[in-house]
């Protein structure tokens, strides 16, 4: 057969073939090409054009082969998939045979994604293979790929592909190989090779396949230029081996490009020795100077054969200084000419303006990538909605010596942080999904069994040891008093994830899109007096809604304590207390001092006469040994008994007059006389009212007629446990706070009370035993305190009312964490 | 299901710029199931667009209503007697939706509330993944069950190409290579010799590349 080409001949009468890349500019500037054709002319037996590579838009690849041939040159011309679909691509197939061309490279190409336009609609009409059989048959067959005749000249195609060895799977690259060269491939040019071992492999399973005898398999070879191309290579190019060993003698080298050079001229002549290797095919990329210096120690200049190369055109340029007139069919002699013609002192200078070019066509390229990945940034935080990134004019040296991607020093950090950006847009959109980030976590320790009670025998023992002790008054930091009651149960987690403003999330959205604060503030109440004293409400915005207005102060706790010992306390609960659960003062101390609470609540029960009836008398000792024994804000809480209340709550109101409680609570039956009381002592009061906006409006009015100011008053809207209709509490509370801020409801602008820890606790769910299906009692009975304060918190709850140390803990550390996000 | 993501707000503002009352409309359908179309996004999409607007000075008024599905003439019969309440319908269904309502109602202004983006699986709580394109001509009998014109960023027929990398696409490291997966699928099925076999050029006229795409069954036609 009659070679279809010079590189088909060089190969068929069995020589080493050497062909180099040529990069087309990214500009109109045809003497770019030529100068690049004319630096390797003698050295090569095929130029290689590449077709907008890395996707990047360049001058075309068959328009830059007629200017190679013009040089004299054989080019081989690529053309990949993206672009073009099988209309486009046989169109100027046909075309590219007309002009002249015989080489052509099927590839799929890179995706646009890697490009300057990565907005491009990627055509992949066909790929690869799809497109070697294409071309195959119009050639062989004379058919279109629509199966329609292809009469008169075919285009005479010696045709190539591309493989690569280092990617994945392995095992399949020689398959898709042999998929290649059974589609129409005759040449093959592989990936770059450094990793020669995994090269051998390839090339031995392919001569296994036979494939070697079917193919010219070309080892594409790569200088590289500096330790940070070699470094970016090896990281940053999908399917790239580059073995440590390189990395390591391109960073101790004095003279990185001779090293560079050296290396490559190794592999070539490692992969000589390989059977089945054709040749090699150079890839210096903007580096074409060093093409010659390689070949020649490589051994492979001069060429064995004289490229005849017969543009079907005459490309006539004028021409500064050297002559450039290549006439059409007899081009032979010019390359015997034509070098001698360039005097050496201008080689010299051209190389160092081609090093200062290339190294400004890196930075840009790396400026451009910025640019890119902010464009990118802000269309993801914006929507799609860009303001086009307006990309300052980098200083225009006229650039001409074309490249790859960055693969100087300088751009090779660059390229990091695009895809490093990339990741964080990713992560954002998922975090938008769900509002906070933040995510609680209650780790549980599981009691496998009952029998692990063990431990639980042994607490008793250590316990009275701490307790025995109890006589130390006031100071004992927790130090050895914490362990001991929560040695095993609950042990409380911690937040992970990080929070991110809203105003970071919505960036690029006007505030007014998503602010919206009410109008009004809820009133601030003093709870206590002097140094332990805080105060509650002081909000204009939604709970937790800090992005758009003021919580002045944040969700309390105050713990509760009985002025009886109570029976029906689940052991999970009592436990904590069970050393002081018959002495008030002991009791409120152990709050303050163990368990660290910011206020109490003494709830008189034993006064309600449906239960104890004891009298006014035995609220004023307990209220009074209490108020001494702690300094902390303390809230009264009556039986709930609106007759007895105001007795029990009288008596109370004379001990607490000076230090200040809040007492309670206050309903429309007894709201006269109570609020007279608390009017008098200057007390607030807690305004109880069974869960209804009206019912509670209505007090706060009639309370505000005797003259109780809102700024002493709590709202009580009496709520439900988990379970047992905390959610229609949610929806009073949420309703009430809304009228508060947005409807001008000032009679409702002030702090809930939520005596959350009561109604849990008699739930039947927190007293049931642990088992398989319930789970532990303790865990649960704190989950459900802590979930209905939180959810209270979040329906606009100020203070709440607890029992639990653990479920208070807990409760405080999500408030707490609520409370930060701004 | 049909995949889609809400509008930008400021895009569907300026949709309805001119109008004062406006319904948004809802899909249970998909849309409902991805979270980008159904009660709750037509709730906030509305009170977005209330809040925008009373800020920006011009209160709107909206409607909002969710159909069953908006793909099907039966459904988007209210629509009718509700028109003449809004001047414009924000629809927030997928394109299909938005289509019919103005197919089916040429007195209607209707505006996308959503994107379309793909046909894609809950692949886990809050992330949809594409796995189809509907390409008209099914070749996951030959790919192991995975789609290749869906999954591939390249298309590739006769993948993988050389930017796979341990399995990962080069496009995106978090992307896994769909030719990689395959190869590994058929491998451990014994049937890599498939993959052997030349994949010719895809007809792409049923993927839509022939016009838009239709689909009779005669014999569910009323009018026989």
């Amino acid at each position: 057969m009659e070679p279809r080409s010079h590189l088909h001949r060089v190969l068929s009468e069995g020589h080493f073939a050497v062909t180099a890349e040529i990069g087309p500019p990214k500009s109109a500037d045809g003497e770019v090409v030529r100068k690049k054709a004319r630096l390797i002319k003698g050295y090569v037996d095929a130029a290689n054009i590449t077709d907008c590579q890395t996707a990047i838009v360049r001058m075309s690849s068959i328009a830059s082969a007629v200017l190679v041939m013009a040089e004299g040159v054989e080019p081989v011309i690529q053309m990949t998939c993206r672009d073009r679909n099988r209309i486009g691509i046989q169109a100027d197939l046909l075309g590219a045979a007309a002009l002249g061309v015989k080489n052509l490279l099927c590839i799929t190409g890179d995706h646009q994604k890697f490009g300057n336009h990565p907005e491009a609609k990627g055509v992949f009409d066909l790929d690869s293979i799809q497109l070697l059989d294409m071309v195959r048959r119009m050639r062989d067959e004379g058919k279109f790929m629509c199966g329609e005749d292809l009469t008169g000249a075919r285009p005479e195609f010696f045709l190539g592909a591309a493989a690569n060895p280092f990617a994945d799977p392995f095992e399949f690259r020689v398959k898709r190989l042999a998929k290649k060269i059974a589609a129409g491939a005759e040449f093959i040019q592989t990936q770059i090779v450094y990793n020669v071992e995994r090269f051998r492999k390839f090339m031995e399973m392919a001569r296994d396949m036979g494939l070697t005898e079917k193919a010219y398999i070309l080892a594409g070879i790569t200088p590289p230029k500096s330790f940070g191309m070699a470094r970016y290579m090896k990281y940053f190019v999908p399917g790239l081996d580059v073995p440590d060993e390189i990395l390591k003698r391109m960073k101790e080298a004095k003279d990185k490009r001779e090293e560079g050079i050296n290396l490559a001229v190794e592999i070539i002549q490692q992969v000589r020795e390989i059977p089945g290797v054709a040749g090699v095919h150079i890839m210096a990329i903007e580096w074409e100077e060093a093409v010659p210096e390689i070949v020649k120690r490589a051994g492979l200049h001069p060429r064995p054969l004289e490229a005849e190369v017969r543009p079907a055109v005459v490309v006539e340029v004028e021409k500064p200084v050297e002559r450039v007139e290549v006439v059409a069919p007899p081009a032979e002699e010019v390359p015997e000419e034509a070098p001698p013609k360039v005097e050496i002192p201008v080689e010299a200078v051209k190389e160092v303006f081609s090093t200062v070019r290339s190294s400004i066509e890196s930075l840009r390229e790396g400026v451009n990538l910025l640019h890119d990945s902010l464009a990118r940034l802000e269309r993801a935080l914006l929507g799609g909605e860009v303001v086009p990134a307006e990309v300052p004019e980098v200083p225009r040296v006229e650039v001409k010596v074309e490249e790859r991607p960055p693969v100087e020093e300088k751009p090779v950090e660059v390229k990091e942080v695009p895809e490093e950006k990339e990741k964080e847009v990713v992560e954002e959109k998922k975090v938008e999904e769900e509002k906070p980030a933040e995510e609680v976590e209650a780790r549980v320790e599981e009691k496998p069994a009952v029998e692990e009670k063990p431990p639980v025998e042994e607490k008793p023992e250590e316990k009275p040891a701490v307790e025995v002790r109890e006589e130390k008054p006031a100071e004992k930091p927790p130090v050895e008093e914490k362990p001991a009651p929560p040695a095993e149960g609950v042990e409380i987690g911690s937040f992970s994830g990080e929070y991110r403003p809203l105003s970071e999330r919505a960036a690029g959205l006007p505030e007014d899109l998503y602010k919206e604060p009410g109008t009004a503030f809820i009133r601030e109440v003093e709870i206590g007096k002097g140094e332990k004293a805080f105060k509650v409400g002081g909000t204009n915005v939604l709970p937790f809604h800090l992005f758009e207005g003021e919580m002045r102060h944040e969700p309390r706790v105050a713990m509760e304590i009985l002025d009886v010992k109570p029976e029906n306390w689940p052991e999970s609960l009592a436990r904590y207390f069970a050393d002081v659960l018959d002495d008030p003062a002991a009791w409120a101390r152990k709050c303050v001092e163990t368990y660290g609470a910011e206020a109490l609540c003494i709830y008189l029960m034993g006064t309600d006469p449906n239960y104890l009836n004891l009298d006014a008398q035995h609220a004023r000792e307990v209220v009074e040994k209490v108020a001494g024994a702690v300094d902390v804000p303390l809230i009264v809480w009556g039986s709930g008994h609106a007759e007895k209340d105001v007795e029990v709550l009288r008596e109370v109101a004379e001990v607490v007059g000076d230090r200040g409680a809040v007492i309670g609570p206050v309903e429309e039956a007894n709201h006269r006389t109570l609020g007279a009381t608390a009017m008098g002592y200057g007390l607030p009061v807690v305004a109880s009212s069974p869960i209804d906006v009206n019912l509670a409006k209505q007090l706060n009015i009639l309370l505000e007629n005797v003259g109780v100011a809102l700024d002493k008053i709590l709202m009580d809207p009496s709520i439900g446990a988990l379970g047992y209709g905390l959610e229609y509490t949610y929806s009073v509370m949420e309703r009430i706070r809304l009228a508060a801020l947005y409807a001008q409801d000032d009679k409702l602008q002030v702090p809930f009370i939520c005596n959350v820890g009561r109604e849990v606790w008699k739930a039947k769910e927190a007293g049931l035993p642990s088992d398989e299906t319930m789970g532990d009692q303790e865990v649960r009975g704190v989950l459900m305190e802590a979930i209905t304060s939180v959810a209270l918190a979040l329906a606009g709850g100020d203070l709440f009312i607890m029992r639990h140390p653990k479920a208070i803990e807990l409760t405080k550390l999500i408030i707490k964490e609520l409370m930060q996000q701004n | 299901m049909i995949v889609a993501e809400r509008k930008p707000i400021r895009r569907v503002l300026e949709a309805i710029e001119p109008y004062q009352r406006v319904l948004v409309l809802g899909c249970r359908g998909c849309v409902a199931i991805c979270s980008a179309g159904g009660d709750r996004e037509v709730e906030t999409m509305a009170a977005a667009l209330r809040l925008a607007r009373k800020r920006a000075g011009r209160p709107l008024e909206t409607g909002e209503a969710t159909l069953i599905r908006q793909c099907d003439p039966e459904y988007l019969a209210p629509l009718r007697e509700w028109a003449d309440k809004y001047e414009a319908v924000v629809s927030m269904a997928c394109g299909v939706g938005v289509n019919l309502i103005a197919d089916l109602f040429p007195e209607i202004r209707v505006y996308p509330g959503v994107d379309t983006t793909f046909y894609g699986a809950n692949t886990a709580l809050g992330e949809w993944q594409e796995k189809c394109r509907g390409c008209g001509d099914c070749i996951l009998d030959l790919t192991g069950g995975l789609c290749p014109i869906a999954r591939c960023a390249k298309n590739l027929l006769n993948g993988p190409c050389g930017g796979s990398q341990g399995g990962r696409c080069e496009i995106r490291p978090e992307v896994p290579c769909v030719w990689h997966q395959i190869y590994e699928r058929l491998s451990a099925r014994g049937e890599l010799d498939r993959l052997m076999n030349f994949f010719p050029a895809k007809d792409w006229r049923p993927a839509g590349h022939g016009g838009p795409r239709d689909r009779i069954r005669e014999d569910l036609k009323m009018d026989k």
